[in-house]
């Protein structure tokens, strides 16, 4: 069917790009005084720069050391995510397609604890980690991302999982091919759609964290990007670029990524229950 | 993509499998086991010891170094604590977003279903906000609505005298209001979108031979088959509300001037972390996961109803 081109539909088409336009303006805004000298900025914060300078993206990452923040902070998301989608997938694989004796039981207990907020875990998790002398290392901080995300893991990648058809891996099975063979050779490779979902939401969820990063790292040299824009963003009020710049380095990779994957991340956050 | 499958005439030896099939299902429930324990003991370490760490510290005074049993004082203390009344007060103001919240996402999942010209574009800019951190959000909002920033500045340019947002209790919330109302409706708007795109296009067409208009089918049809999701996106942003605004107000107020924007989840810090009260801090954490809890309940009819696709 054809579409008709009415006066309505050019409302609509107004209507949603005035919306559109409150959610792009201040993001564009932010981008441009990023690329402000301050002086550049006092002239006129509203208009278009004079010249775009990068002097404030190599101050950050020459004096406030957001390049060290980067660097910490791939490393920790990159490894905790590494880590707990390969726990949650087999985890999620073994309860989607084997039936054992308290399957039930230890699928309840993911469920259970899926949306934990935070404020209950983190006096007793700094408390356990301080303990053990964790508290103020990478590890500490992975540990717990990786325990904050499993019990969703596993929940949605026991529902991908479900989703391959029982006869091709029972066919498999009676071939011959055990539990991992079954995993890598049918599991995975059927459910990449799945898993890069997954992927992008714990990701997001990870890089945009706060409470754990700012308080398990208390360290200057050991910052995560977030926090590390938080006390930016606290200490130069004043500095609108320099403040631009910082939430640019912080939330540039989240955007692209959204840019790259949103077909992905629509169908993760309509597909689940899910708002991990 | 069914490559991986074995080819037909390897099941000829099927045979050999189900004469073993009895030791298989044995080794199946012990590797079936097996597969689930990394993360099961990761989450139970991780998790479930903290929690039982967490009810027990709530019934002592606590820094985390010195311990005394104090029974259930903390929690007293919390129900007759004033501040702590305020402060479930502030967190009730900040319910103010939601209504705007869903009405915005309605108005937007309506006119998206429409399918007009660049309707994916837009989708994925209604998204954008979502993931965004907290923090970037309340910066942004920080920034824009600072003294020198360009909110007054664009006061200025009308004529009227700049305002410190932050210093008064009612503006920072509304700025905390603007913040979260920017950032909450893409996300409420796809979920309603999906509901949305689930109705049977029948019924519209059916509407439309019976002679109903663009609003009598919004009215009569569209917003009564969304109701679960209606229920969904008010359901999250009141558990949101409750438990994930630490992010904007830990860089947007710090919870002042005074107590006026502290929520709940940014008093357990303030009590842990700048107090060191780490029990009482406990106590009130384990109260709030209750709301939460009992919230969640009562009203997971809605969310089952949800769970289902």
């Amino acid at each position: 069917m054809a579409k008709k081109i009415s006066p309505a539909r050019h409302g609509i088409f107004l209507i949603l790009a005035s919306l559109a336009l409150t959610t792009l303006y201040p993001l564009g805004y932010v981008l441009i005084t990023a690329f402000r000298s301050l002086h550049d900025y006092a002239k006129n914060p509203y208009g278009l720069p004079d010249a775009y300078s990068l002097e404030n993206f190599t101050l950050l990452f020459k004096n406030y050391g957001l390049g060290l923040a980067a660097r910490n902070t791939i490393l920790v998301v990159g490894l905790s995510l590494l880590i707990s989608l390969s726990f949650s997938s087999i985890a999620g694989y073994a309860l989607a397609k084997y039936d054992f004796p308290g399957s039930k039981a230890i699928n309840i207990s993911f469920v259970a604890v899926m949306l934990l907020p935070s404020q209950i875990l983190i006096i007793p998790i700094y408390l356990l980690l301080s303990k053990i002398q964790l508290v103020g290392h990478l590890p500490g901080l992975m540990f717990v991302y990786i325990a904050t995300n499993i019990p969703f893991g596993v929940f949605f990648l026991k529902a991908t999982f479900k989703g391959i058809p029982d006869p091709i891996i029972e066919a498999a099975r009676i071939d011959g091919a055990g539990f991992f063979k079954t995993f890598f050779l049918i599991a995975l490779p059927n459910s990449i759609a799945g898993l890069t979902t997954i992927a992008l939401l714990q990701f997001l969820g990870m890089w945009n964290e706060l409470l754990y990063a700012y308080l398990l790292l208390p360290d200057q040299t050991q910052r995560l990007l977030t926090p590390a824009l938080a006390s930016i963003g606290g200490r130069f009020v004043s500095n609108q670029p320099l403040v631009a710049a910082a939430l640019c380095i912080t939330a540039g990779p989240t955007l692209v990524l959204l840019a790259m994957s949103s077909r992905f991340l629509v169908r993760g956050v309509t597909g689940g229950i899910g708002s991990s | 993509m069914t490559q991986s499958v074995a080819p037909l005439s390897d099941l000829k030896r099927s045979g050999r499998g189900v004469s073993k099939k009895g030791s298989l299902t044995r080794q199946n429930n012990r590797i079936g086991l097996l597969a689930t324990l990394p993360a099961f003991l990761v989450v139970a370490c991780l998790l479930f010891l903290p929690i039982c760490y967490a009810v027990g510290i709530s019934f002592y005074k606590t820094d985390g170094v010195t311990f005394k049993f104090i029974w259930l004082k903390n929690y007293l203390s919390i129900f007759t604590s004033p501040i702590v009344h305020q402060v479930f007060v502030t967190n009730l103001k900040f319910l103010i977003a939601i209504p705007f919240v869903i009405l915005l996402a309605t108005l937007c999942s309506v006119l998206l279903y429409e399918k007009i010209f660049g309707w994916k574009f837009f989708r994925v800019v209604f998204f954008l906000p979502t993931v965004l951190s907290t923090s970037v959000i309340g910066l942004m909002f920080r920034s824009a609505f600072s003294f020198e920033g360009p909110v007054n500045a664009g006061l200025a340019k009308l004529h009227h005298a700049p305002i410190n947002f932050f210093s008064s209790g009612n503006t920072a919330i509304f700025v905390v209001l603007l913040a979260l109302i920017w950032s909450g409706f893409g996300y409420a708007s796809i979920i309603l979108l999906a509901g949305l795109m689930a109705i049977d296009p029948d019924i519209f067409s059916a509407a439309e031979v019976d002679g109903a208009g663009w609003w009598q089918k919004v009215r009569f049809i569209t917003v009564p088959s969304i109701r679960g999701q209606l229920a969904f996106v008010a359901i999250i942003n009141i558990l949101y509300t409750f438990t994930s605004l630490f992010g904007f107000i830990f860089v947007m107020t710090a919870g002042g001037p005074l107590y006026s924007t502290t929520t709940l989840d940014y008093l357990i810090f303030q009590k842990a972390f700048s107090s060191n009260d780490m029990g009482q801090g406990s106590a009130l954490a384990i109260l709030v996961f209750g709301i939460i809890s009992a919230l969640t309940l009562t009203q997971s009819r809605y969310l089952t109803g949800k769970a289902r696709d």
